[in-house]
């Protein structure tokens, strides 16, 4: 190969397992030309542990913790999709309370969540360590919310099948307002450091396009299938949990580029906030949750449940053969999935653009490898 | 509004039209097709203007001892309707289905892992390989008999007979 007479050739660059930008353990093999990236080969599974088949050992109710280590930046939702999941195929209904409860969790998850995403997104760009310590000061009072209301930060193992494990305090609802009136100017503040920041925009913008006809064929979803133009959100799509209720829009980008996922991440953080707001307003009494009992046996049969988590479509194949342990225990991962395009994405860019690439996808390795 | 979840019936009929004889039985959730057209049928659900199957959600596949079933579940955008899909392999030693990676990129990525874990050979993926585990790993460990494959034991594990809490149904012979 050659390039404006010199003779190059290709080698191959190691990036990771161990490396910040790779987010956890995770190992891409580029095949670079110069400074170009012609080929990528990723290698996962550094952190499998086994999650599904640990699951057909354990009773449905003993697999809920499970679902929080999938996933650990956002355990809150895992666990939402798989009590739906539970519930759907055994048949019970969750109060109205407990409806709630889980939708101001879960949201609150979704803004520590991409509070997260864009903060070592745009520290991945070369933004050190103001935006990502900024983005880590407001998800720590959202940790402190769950560590009143569950007694863990991360792996909060809060759902329960049938509602939630506990009410939630009274002084929960004056501390999450709180919270709720410091995130609105901190994204404001993140919006004017970074959407009309000139750096910031030249190393993102157009830099992993993901055109619209890819994400929907490399299934695709979550932020990566809303920032390339497809307005689909489960919440919306299929509704859970009483989303139908609540006033939202579903942002979309229109280029499908680093920066439009980070500006869809951005604006969902402003929809959540809306939502919680009005969760909280109208949040009815009642109890929090059915009587389940803890060795569930659900009919013979089948179930797909899923949820808008974080990172995308969360869900959770189930097969039940009536005894008290799923039969099959499948997790549909957003993260696993939403990296089939990474080849496609950086191919044809440089070095530094394949690591905002991995940024703007959010990868999660412990739900990548399970 | 939510998701229109089609019964197998719904799917059957609507395959069978595509393409006479792709479909073997189906059930009250999915629709099981014939391996040998497996891929025409997928890609008529694709393309078709009444199924719009434009995203292969998830794919898995599932151990029920005397055979397998790989698991397709298809959305549509526009219509917002859902449809599951199966096939099934009945040779234990020589797994295999047809890749739908020619119809659906997605399915890259979740048919290594179908492989890897449960052994099942995707006949057509362009690059199938073991991406948890590493190549030459004995055995599947989704496979329900994964506790008595040779080398497939976990030091120690044999001495606890009662481990493998599931044991196999009696043999039926196959047609």
């Amino acid at each position: 190969m050659s390039s404006g007479g010199i003779k190059t050739e290709p080698f191959i660059l190691n990036i990771g397992p161990q490396h910040p930008s790779t987010h956890g353990v995770f190992r891409v093999k580029a095949t670079v030309d110069g400074e170009r990236v012609i080929d990528a080969e990723m290698v996962m599974g550094y952190l499998h542990r086994s999650m599904e088949k640990l699951a057909e050992e354990r009773t449905y109710t003993q697999n809920i913790p499970f679902t929080d280590r999938t996933d650990y930046l956002s355990s809150m939702s895992n666990n939402l999709g798989y009590c739906l999941a539970v519930e759907r195929l055994a048949g019970v209904d969750v109060p109205a309370r407990g409806n709630a409860i889980r939708v101001i969790m879960a949201e609150f998850q979704r803004l520590a969540s991409h509070s997260m995403a864009i903060g070592t997104f745009v520290n991945d760009t070369g933004a050190w360590q103001t935006p990502v310590m900024w983005s880590l000061r407001e998800r720590e009072y959202i940790l402190d919310l769950f560590e009143m209301t569950s007694g863990a930060r991360l792996t909060c193992n809060y759902m329960r099948i049938g509602g939630v494990s506990f009410d939630l305090p009274k002084e929960f609802e004056p501390a999450a307002r709180k919270v709720l009136a410091r995130l609105k100017p901190y994204l404001d503040e993140m919006e004017g450091m970074l959407t009309e920041n000139e750096i910031f925009i030249v190393r993102t913008r157009n830099v992993g396009v993901l055109p619209q006809e890819l994400a929907i064929n490399s299934s695709a979803s979550g932020p990566m299938l809303r920032g390339s133009g497809v307005a689909w959100d489960i919440r919306k799509a299929e509704p859970y949990c009483g989303y139908e209720k609540y006033d939202f829009e579903i942002p979309i980008g229109y280029q499908g580029d680093s920066f439009d996922r980070f500006l869809v991440r951005l604006e969902e953080m402003r929809q959540s906030v809306k939502i919680i707001e009005q969760a909280l307003d109208g949040l009815p009494g009642g109890p929090h949750s059915t009587q389940v009992p803890l060795a569930i046996r659900p009919p013979k049969g089948e179930v797909y449940g899923r949820v808008e988590s974080p990172r995308g479509e969360l869900g959770y194949y189930l097969v039940s053969d009536e005894g008290p342990s799923p039969y099959r225990f499948h997790i549909r991962p957003p993260a696993l999935i939403n990296l089939s395009a990474l080849k496609a994405m950086t191919v044809g860019g440089t070095i530094a653009d394949a690591i905002v690439v991995l940024g703007s996808i959010d990868i999660v390795l412990g739900e990548v490898d399970r | 509004m939510t998701t229109l979840r089609w019964t197998g019936e719904q799917v059957a009929s609507v395959a069978e039209r595509l393409v006479p004889g792709s479909v073997s039985r189906y059930d009250s959730v999915a629709c099981y097709l014939k391996p040998e057209k497996l891929v025409q049928t997928m890609e008529a659900l694709r393309t078709d203007a009444e199924t719009d199957f434009v995203q292969l959600t998830s794919l898995c596949g599932v151990d029920f001892w005397d055979h397998f079933e790989v698991v397709y579940h298809l959305q549509s955008f526009v219509k917002n309707q859902f449809a599951t899909v199966k096939t099934e392999a009945w040779d234990r030693e020589n797994t295999s289905v047809p890749s739908v990676v020619p119809v659906w990129f997605g399915a890259w990525m979740q048919e290594c892992e179908a492989y890897d874990l449960l052994g099942i050979r995707f006949e057509g993926h362009p690059n199938l390989h073991r991406i948890f585990l590493w190549e030459g790993y004995p055995g599947w460990p989704l496979r329900k008999d994964f506790l008595s494959m040779p080398g497939g034991l976990m030091p120690g594990l044999q001495e606890f007979s009662g481990i493998a809490r599931r044991v196999p149904p009696p043999v039926k012979v196959v047609e």
